[in-house]
């Protein structure tokens, strides 16, 4: 069984089908908070919904407001159940840490290992691909 | 990271829950750059101020947060722009529903002591401590014009980092906070045949929107001028944090790294992906905000002229009175122009209402968010250009 180490920031566990986008997301005016997916056409994501899924991109950019629009997003019963950056920023880290959204990063690995993986399980100290 | 007793009785929950949710949040944030330990902050900068951006989740968050017994902020905090003007709403004609939703979240700031100010340049509305002060800013614009031209330590704050910096007076010491981190991570040599002089705020913005998207890092340039101006310094970090996360640059970067070059041929991509129309059925200016300097440019520059359309200037209510004071505001305002004080042009409801199918701005950062929330089409020029073709 295939096992990445990950560090984690925002602590909790998950298990789920991925959402891989090799693109960073910018979370405020780029995602639908309403809907629950990327709302920018020219992105590789756009209109995938987060909803149960395990969400894996490289890191956010843009507004610092963009923190909100993952609360609101949790809220609205559309975040993912868990987030997988390459590294983790400032938006997404208190954003996921006030939304209790477990929020992980590679260490050593690259998240483009993930993109051909269905189903993953990762906890504090591990990822586990499932299938592939 | 250490916390001292303090602080984890904080964590626990002993100083009740917004001190609480801000230590959690940082215990989050200071793993992202295995900070050792929490450092004091002179300053704070808070964004998530406008209700078209924080929705009424945002809202209920910050009552929940104001509510909270004995939270407060521990330091000097300024906040951003909201989404109106707050003495003129309603002439403005600003939907009722949301001027009540706006004030509420404004009453929430105050009642944890914010500065009494609304606004996305507060190194040019308050007096900016020492190079080498520790603060912790979130609106990217005031971020890495702060590390970038005034020498300032802050990280790339988000609106709830920042907001928890606020309610325990510490922030990280991570990242942009350590002074070895403060290096070029890529080059970008500025390479241009059509420009030899490369100057001017509208230029700088689009350099700017280019480098932020290529590198997540520190920024170092190459080839451009060493001083800029207040105007070009101030496009050119708002450019950076628009599309971007890199939280600083250096000009003259020596740093031996990976270099990418900025051509004509990034430049015209970049303003094709920007500008859409030829010109804007509006004009809009101040994203970010109109500095004291701009208003005085801005009134010189249209002396006896007068806006043929609608024409919108965005600045806090400080800058307004200190502009009126010199006399600015009166010959912008006989221009025809409207002044729209405290409020940020991206994310008021205002533009919208104006019911134009496009807009006329010289700000890079304006033009990526005016079209994104209000669906104009935007025309991209440098100011001088915008007087000209829009005045008589």
């Amino acid at each position: 069984m295939n096992e990445i180490r990950v560090r984690s920031i925002v602590e909790g566990k998950a298990a789920g089908e991925i959402l891989f986008s090799s693109q960073p997301i910018a979370f405020l005016q780029g995602v639908d908070v309403e809907g629950g997916f990327v709302s920018d056409k020219k992105h590789e994501i756009y209109l995938k919904p987060f909803e149960d899924k395990i969400l894996v991109f490289p890191n956010a950019v843009g507004s610092s407001v963009g923190a909100y629009v993952i609360y609101r997003l949790k809220k609205n019963g559309k975040a993912p159940r868990a987030i997988i950056n390459q590294k983790a920023d400032m938006i997404i880290a208190s954003g996921c840490a006030i939304s209790e959204i477990p929020l992980f990063d590679l260490v050593d690995g690259k998240i483009s290992e993930l993109r051909e993986i269905s189903k993953v399980r990762v906890d504090e100290k591990k990822l586990v691909l499932v299938e592939y | 990271m250490y916390l001292t007793n303090a602080e984890e009785k904080a964590l626990s929950g002993e100083r009740g829950e917004a001190e609480q949710i801000a230590y959690r949040v940082l215990v989050a944030t200071g793993k992202l750059g295995d900070a050792q330990k929490l450092i004091p902050i002179e300053w704070v900068h808070v964004s998530g101020v406008s209700f078209l951006t924080i929705g009424q989740y945002g809202l209920d968050f910050l009552e929940k947060i104001s509510n909270s017994k004995g939270a407060k902020f521990k330091v000097f905090t300024t906040v951003n722009p909201c989404g109106m003007d707050i003495e003129n709403w309603k002439a403005l004609e600003i939907p009722t529903d949301y001027a009540e939703k706006q004030l509420q979240i404004i009453e929430c700031y105050k009642k944890l002591g914010m500065a009494n100010s609304f606004t996305c340049v507060p190194f040019e509305t308050y007096k900016v401590p020492p190079a080498g002060t520790c603060v912790a800013w979130a609106e990217s614009s005031a971020a890495v014009f702060g590390n970038s031209i005034l020498g300032l330590r802050t990280n790339r704050e988000s609106a709830i980092s920042a907001l928890a910096c606020a309610l325990t007076g510490k922030t990280v010491y991570s990242d942009l906070q350590i002074p070895l981190n403060r290096k070029p991570s890529k080059n970008i040599r500025v390479n241009l045949k059509k420009k030899m002089d490369f100057s001017g705020s509208l230029n700088f913005g689009v350099l700017g929107f280019f480098a932020g998207k290529e590198v997540p890092g520190v920024i170092g340039f190459q080839r451009v001028k060493q001083k800029l101006s207040l105007a070009e310094a101030k496009a050119l970090s708002a450019a950076i944090g628009t599309l971007g996360s890199s939280g600083m640059f250096i000009l003259d970067s020596k740093e031996k790294v990976e270099t990418i070059d900025f051509t004509d041929r990034e430049f015209e991509e970049t303003m094709s992906d920007l500008s859409q129309s030829e010109n804007g059925e509006a004009v809009v200016f101040g994203c970010p905000q109109m500095t004291l300097e701009e208003l005085r440019d801005l009134s010189n520059a249209i002396q006896g002229k007068h806006f043929r359309k609608k024409c919108i200037v965005f600045c806090s209510s400080m800058m307004f009175e200190r502009a009126s004071h010199e006399g600015y505001v009166q010959s912008i305002e006989s221009s025809g122009a409207t002044f729209v004080r405290d409020a940020c042009a991206d994310f008021t409801p205002l533009i919208s209402s104006l019911k134009v199918g496009s807009v006329v701005t010289d700000s890079v950062k304006g033009a990526h968010y005016m079209r994104k929330v209000h669906g104009v089409d935007i025309s991209l020029k440098d100011t001088s250009t915008i007087i000209r073709e829009n005045m008589e």
